[in-house]
């Protein structure tokens, strides 16, 4: 059973993390300059395509080392952590993550909203976009952490995105096709299941696509994954030992 | 205070632990000796859950334990004051009190307070380690587990820490030492446990490791724990 009394802590050790990372702080402060300046030269509604399609990957930048950073560090055996807890720790850190970064992109998605609206240009589809973004957002989290128990030091978000470059890569070819699967993900109708495990498979290394209209129904599947993540995670701690 | 009952422990074929038993009563320092990769910090780390054992058993009675290791190793971007923080449970804020007790103990370790400023990552390896003393001291453990308590201190600091080792006995504190230093060891330790090889070779009190002694009629503890480990 996880100790709750090990949330503060994880609350307090994560949060310093990610404001301690200068890499962390500028995507951070880049990503609402990047929206603004594409609002102003464009509009309103290709920011809020990005938006929605790029703030689930300020999870996974956050989501780097997050596990095997640690345990090679040493810093887990330590008094905080004793009796175990240093899986405990380990699992309550996904948590921490999400909770951070999730009250970050909300404050962006509140000021980017009242932007919206301040233009008359906000619409209602925007705020299940955003919770779909989220648990995108989430699910990276957790798969960045089933990652990191095996890659160190941000391996684990560089074989993520590169298994993402292979599956866009293969998806450009099959546009080449007269009735490609870019064909069928616009409509969001996919004839066959075929079609559908190969969007499935898709939607599994780039959750981000749930926020378009056509791929909603994935939304099930990343909630799925989430759930399969913390799962795996929990099991990899339990089964964990320092300093062997 | 600590029961182990018949630990075992491998590493892929290399047996760390065979069948270690040891009981260490309350109030006391125990000194636990043995030659390199003898099994002292793998024992350690099965009796504070870092390690799991493959066989046997290991009980602690309830109570706030702390841990100095051998090398201190601390999260990079926390200094040592975060760090005092999160060891008192206190998530937040600083009270007056626990800063007075921070700076008391602080003195005995003749540790400089200024240090908390810094990461604990900047400082020497003593400072390390009194810093991880610190860390542990200012929580009041009821049981205190040491490896290599005198490693990386010069010596006015073992001088301290050995009189804190004696201050926590007096009031009741368990000590549990892993260490080399026999000599430090035979002046405040109240029993010893030697390992060889993974096995628990020995396991007495003060007053029968003196016996010990003068039935091998050896000068120290030195001699006898030679002429234990077979070397």
């Amino acid at each position: 059973m996880l100790d709750t009394a090990l949330f503060p802590l994880t609350w307090r050790v994560t949060r310093t993390r990610l404001l301690a990372s200068p890499l962390t702080v500028v995507a951070g402060l880049a990503f609402p300059a990047f929206l603004f300046w594409v609002g102003l030269r464009d509009s309103y509604e290709t920011a809020a395509k990005f938006f929605f399609f790029l703030f689930p990957y300020a999870f996974l930048v956050a989501a780097q080392d997050t596990v095997r950073t640690d345990i090679d560090s040493g810093a887990l055996e330590n008094v905080l952590f004793l009796g175990g807890k240093f899986r405990d720790f380990l699992w309550a850190k996904n948590f921490a993550l999400a909770g951070a970064v999730g009250a970050y992109v909300l404050g962006l998605f509140i000021l980017f909203s009242a932007w919206g609206l301040a233009s008359d240009a906000f619409k209602s589809v925007h705020v299940v976009q955003f919770a779909l973004g989220l648990l995108a957002g989430f699910y990276y989290v957790g798969l960045a952490g089933v990652l990191s128990y095996f890659l160190r030091a941000g391996s684990n978000v560089l074989g993520l995105l590169l298994a993402q470059s292979a599956a866009l890569v293969a998806l450009l070819f099959s546009a080449t096709s007269r009735t490609g699967f870019l064909d069928y993900a616009a409509s969001g109708h996919f004839p066959g299941l075929g079609s559908r495990l190969l969007a499935g498979g898709l939607v599994a290394v780039l959750p981000n696509l749930v926020v378009s209209r056509s791929l909603f129904v994935f939304g099930a599947e990343v909630l799925a994954g989430l759930g399969l993540t913390l799962l795996v995670q929990g099991r990899l701690a339990r089964r964990l030992e320092l300093g062997k | 205070m600590i029961e182990a009952h018949r630990l075992s422990k491998k590493f892929g074929s290399v047996q760390a632990l065979r069948d270690v038993s040891f009981k260490i009563r309350k109030g006391a320092i125990t000194a636990m000796l043995g030659e390199n990769g003898a099994g002292k910090t793998t024992t350690l780390k099965v009796v504070l859950g870092f390690l799991r054992p493959n066989s046997g058993n290991v009980t602690v009675a309830p109570g706030r334990v702390g841990y100095v290791p051998d090398r201190p190793a601390y999260f990079p971007w926390l200094d040592g004051r975060t760090i005092l923080d999160l060891a008192a449970g206190r998530a937040s804020g600083n009270g007056t009190d626990s800063r007075a007790r921070v700076l008391a103990v602080a003195r005995n370790l003749l540790f400089d307070p200024a240090l908390l400023r810094r990461r604990p990552g900047t400082y020497s390896a003593g400072n390390a380690k009194k810093f991880a003393y610190l860390q542990n001291l200012v929580a009041g453990p009821d049981l205190l587990v040491v490896d290599e308590p005198f490693s990386a201190l010069d010596p006015p600091s073992i001088k301290c820490v050995r009189d804190i080792f004696v201050e926590l006995r007096d009031a009741g504190t368990t000590v549990l030492l892993s260490s080399h230093m026999l000599s430090e060891m035979e002046r405040i330790a109240d029993g010893f446990i030697v390992l060889r090889r993974g096995t628990a070779i020995a396991h007495a009190g003060i007053k029968e490791w003196r016996l010990l002694r003068s039935a091998r009629t050896a000068p120290d503890l030195e001699s006898v724990f030679l002429r234990l480990a077979g070397s």
